[in-house]
């Protein structure tokens, strides 16, 4: 149940959602990854990965044009 | 005025138009629809990367230079684009158009942000990336705008054919990406 973080911030597409990938297939089940961007289109495309692999999936809000995608493997 | 601000941007179709990306399919429809009535207000398909061709040329006039010879603006109706200036050059007015909604739906989304740049290989990425981008658009007679979107939509083969090899570059920058910045 480790807690792991990626920055992203300042980071085009696709980079945010490749390197996400990558991290994610280093984690084990329960284990969280904390997504740092700040590129509107990656808002989009990397919840909608992690969705699509069946992890569980929040995004917040954290500043004007930054957000924190969590991620828990499933 | 902070608490108007605060009030409407919780408003639940403030946050639908300006707030909440649109889906694929609603962009879609959106950009079918404006290119449309473009075609038929001015009479020419929608292109992008022409315009910044002319400014290349406006800047090099600037500095004194001159194009009248150079092949790609030899045409008199290149030289009367010229002559007529940025401000009567309906392509380039589009362009400001477009960083200007960019500018104004970043801000109604309140997203606006000064972004670091993370590296020395993202600047170099994004000059080397954007020459390399500029002068092919020019070689193939458009960009992805010109030549592959307003293409299509005017039933030309070139469209596809631009499409294609579009895929093939795809297919190679994402290979390079992968390996520079990952």
């Amino acid at each position: 149940m480790a807690e792991f973080e990626l920055d992203c911030l300042g980071e085009a597409c696709p980079v945010p959602l490749m390197k996400t990938e990558k991290k994610m297939a280093g984690l084990k089940s329960g284990d969280t990854l904390i997504v740092h961007i700040d590129h509107s289109c990656a808002m989009k495309n990397v919840p909608e990965w992690a969705r699509k692999q069946g992890h569980n999936v929040e995004v917040e809000e954290v500043g004007d044009g930054e957000w924190d995608v969590i991620i828990e493997k499933c | 005025m902070k608490q108007f601000f605060d009030k409407i941007s919780k408003n639940r179709y403030y946050a639908m138009v300006f707030k909440n990306p649109f889906t694929y399919v609603t962009g879609a429809v959106l950009l079918s629809l404006f290119q449309i009535a473009l075609f038929a207000y001015s009479g020419n398909p929608w292109g992008v990367s022409g315009a910044f061709a002319n400014w290349g040329a406006w800047i090099y006039r600037l500095f004194g230079g001159n194009v009248d010879k150079w092949y790609y603006f030899s045409s008199s109706g290149a030289q009367q684009t010229l002559d007529a200036g940025v401000l009567n050059n309906s392509g380039s007015l589009m362009n400001f158009g477009i960083a200007a909604g960019a500018l104004l739906a970043t801000l109604l989304a309140s997203q606006f942000k000064f972004k670091k740049i993370k590296s020395i290989k993202q600047v170099v990425a994004a000059v080397l990336g954007g020459l390399i981008m500029g002068y092919g658009a020019r070689l193939a007679g458009g960009c992805n705008i010109g030549a592959l979107f307003s293409s299509i939509a005017s039933l030309s083969l070139s469209g596809w054919v631009f499409a294609l090899f579009l895929l093939v570059g795809a297919f190679i920058g994402s290979k390079l990406l992968a390996k520079f910045f990952l």
